[in-house]
């Protein structure tokens, strides 16, 4: 009898194959800013090997194989028109790569290469580095797989918002999609974390209109705004006269929100005990009762929390109760979505202002064209630490407005002030060690607030985050 | 040298200074006829350049790709007429067109390029005008 053989792959098991399934990344060229075509901000150029870039289709003595710019969605990978920008040369930039988030660029075209500021003709670069070519292009270095997160099929034009408001192409924001979808369609309870200005109430909002749910009224509160002796009332409801004459019946956030879902926000601020009223309506029978009602009722409804605090703060079978945990990714985590959503910013500050949109935007054939963008703004853009994500470029947009001089928009001193380089901040960190950290802590009475104004950091999230990289939290005296 | 490197090789100079090209072209065109600018209402000066700039390189790429010149001579000459240029103003924008161009060569402007570029803009201007 003849000894059976198996070769490796038969042996390999699909579980195992998933598992050790990583996606091959490639740095790219993501097109942060255009002078001449401002529609493509957001396409990316992969560099997979040696290629040709610049203006126009392949030439017959290109010294290594043309790419254009291609617009890289889940599913999707589709090479655009070749660049058409007056500015840059027919043959501008040879780039190469030298693995998966460094390449090596030459310029070889007219416009001037510009990295860090310095103009030069020959560089490696890493992902976050920014490559500007003079008053033409501006590109952010990426490293990203070639084919993005499967998500669900949303229709909406590339760059634009998606049909839940949220703003991205890039990986994360493709990613953050996914999550939201998957979380949407199990009609579980979800805890979203993110810090502030990151877009937790959108991406609440986005799992209600990707859930079944969607036809009914979304119900939104802010945790942190109940008075904490109505808290009980302002979620369970009450009947009449109860806790105190003359209080009206009222069927509470959780009755209000039966057959839909109900958004608390910052529950990270609600007392523990309340945290503690809420494990029985948050199992499966979603049972409870109104104030001074015996009767148990049901609320078929998905509560959707989201809290910016860290998640040791929160009861530990309170947070149980909680099947997805989301976290979503700030600016920093999805540099290539910034210049897409700095140009939403504009679009609908023009849209809702129409003296903004004569001084500040192109106009075009009668319309509302592009905003006249100063391209230093973008890469200063790029490389700033936001700490307050969207709304903090929100803020940094209306500086920039409301103190520019001249019909563009720009670097203004008092915009100056606020930008930041990511490096001097990363070198800021590197010099804060896990002890520094643990004792700013306990001489702060473990305030993060605090113990971040003494370690001279901007705000307790640049703390926060710290203490997450260190292995650290705010509560534990000894943390392993 | 063929035409149409001779044609890149005049705008690679011009389009080397910034904005200043497109720019000197419509100072051109309009001091000599100032009747064109109630056609330049609809954009802005500075988009109005851009658009102009593109055009005018995508143009000159593309010069040796019939095809591709064809189409987009034709969607030009139905957007002119929308914008109300009629048959006569052609002259105007070739005459400003090689005035800029000389300019901004200066002693790099040769015989040859004033031939190549009278007779390409010639040429896409009876392909525009046979399109309408």
């Amino acid at each position: 009898m003849s000894p059976i053989t198996s070769t490796n792959a038969e042996l390999e098991l699909p579980w195992n194959k998933v598992r050790s399934r990583v996606p091959r990344r490639y740095p790219h060229l993501v097109l942060a800013w255009s002078l001449d075509e401002p529609e493509r901000i957001g396409e990316a150029l992969p560099i997979e090997r040696a290629t040709s870039i610049g203006r126009g289709g392949p030439l017959d003595d290109d010294p290594a194989p043309r790419t254009s710019l291609h617009r890289i969605r889940p599913f999707s990978f589709v090479e655009g028109p070749p660049i058409g920008s007056a500015r840059i040369s027919r043959r501008q930039l040879i780039a190469e790569p030298v693995g998966e988030d460094e390449v090596r660029l030459r310029s070889v075209g007219r416009a001037l290469m510009r990295i860090g500021g310095k103009p030069v003709t020959e560089a490696s670069v890493r992902a976050g580095d920014v490559v500007e070519i003079h008053n033409a292009a501006v590109f952010l270095v990426a490293s990203r797989p070639l084919e993005l997160p499967a998500s669900p099929p949303l229709e909406f034009p590339f760059g634009a918002p998606d049909p839940f408001g949220i703003v991205g192409e890039s990986e994360n924001a493709w990613s953050l999609r996914a999550q939201l979808a998957f979380a949407a369609s199990t009609d579980r309870h979800v805890l979203i974390v993110g810090e502030s200005g990151v877009g937790k109430e959108l991406s609440a909002r986005a799992i209600h209109g990707l859930s079944s749910r969607r036809a009914s009224t979304f119900v939104a509160r802010n945790a942190a705004t109940m008075p904490e002796s109505l808290i009980d009332a302002e979620l369970f409801g009450n009947v009449k006269n109860y806790p105190n004459p003359g209080m009206p019946e009222r069927p509470g956030l959780i009755g209000e929100a039966d057959g839909s879902t109900l958004f608390l926000d910052e529950i990270g601020d609600l007392p523990e005990k309340c945290q503690v009223h809420l494990l029985r309506v948050l199992d499966d029978g979603g049972e409870y009762q109104r104030l001074g009602e015996a009767k148990t009722r049901r609320s078929s409804f998905r509560l959707v929390a989201a809290t910016n605090r860290p998640l040791e703060m929160l009861k530990h079978d309170f947070l149980a109760r909680f099947t997805h945990r989301i976290a979503l990714p700030g600016l920093p985590d999805r540099r290539d979505d910034v210049p897409l959503v700095l140009a939403e910013i504009l679009r609908r500050t023009a849209r809702n202002n129409p003296t903004i949109a004569a001084r500040f935007f192109e106009r075009r054939s009668g319309q509302v064209a592009e905003p006249r963008l100063a391209p230093e703004l973008v890469v200063r853009l790029l490389r700033h630490p936001f700490t307050h994500h969207v709304r903090e470029l929100e803020r940094i947009v209306w500086l920039a407005l409301g103190t520019a001089e001249a019909d563009y928009i720009g670097i203004t001193p008092a915009v100056e002030a606020e930008l930041r380089d990511s490096a001097e901040s990363a070198s800021e960190s590197v010099e804060l060690d896990r002890e520094t950290l643990a004792q700013a802590l306990a001489a702060n009475g473990r305030s993060p607030t605090r113990a971040a104004k003494a370690l001279g950091l901007k705000n307790r999230f640049v703390l926060l985050r710290l203490l997450k990289k260190h292995g650290l939290s705010v509560d534990a005296e000894h943390d392993g | 040298m063929s035409d149409a490197r001779v044609l890149r090789e005049t705008l690679e100079i011009v389009l080397a200074n910034d904005d200043t090209f497109p720019r000197r072209f419509y100072e051109v065109l309009f001091e000599r006829h100032p009747q064109a600018q109630a056609l330049f209402h609809r954009s802005s000066h500075t988009a109005q350049n851009k658009m102009f700039a593109k055009k005018l390189t995508a143009l000159v790429d593309h010069v040796e790709d019939p095809a591709w010149l064809e189409r987009e001579l034709t969607t030009l000459a139905a957007n002119h007429v929308g914008y109300g240029v009629t048959p006569e103003m052609y002259p105007w924008v070739g005459e400003a067109l090689l005035a800029t161009l000389r300019e901004a060569c200066g002693a790099a402007w040769t015989a040859d390029a004033e031939r190549a570029w009278t007779d390409t803009y010639a040429a896409m201007t009876r392909a525009i005008l046979s399109s309408t």
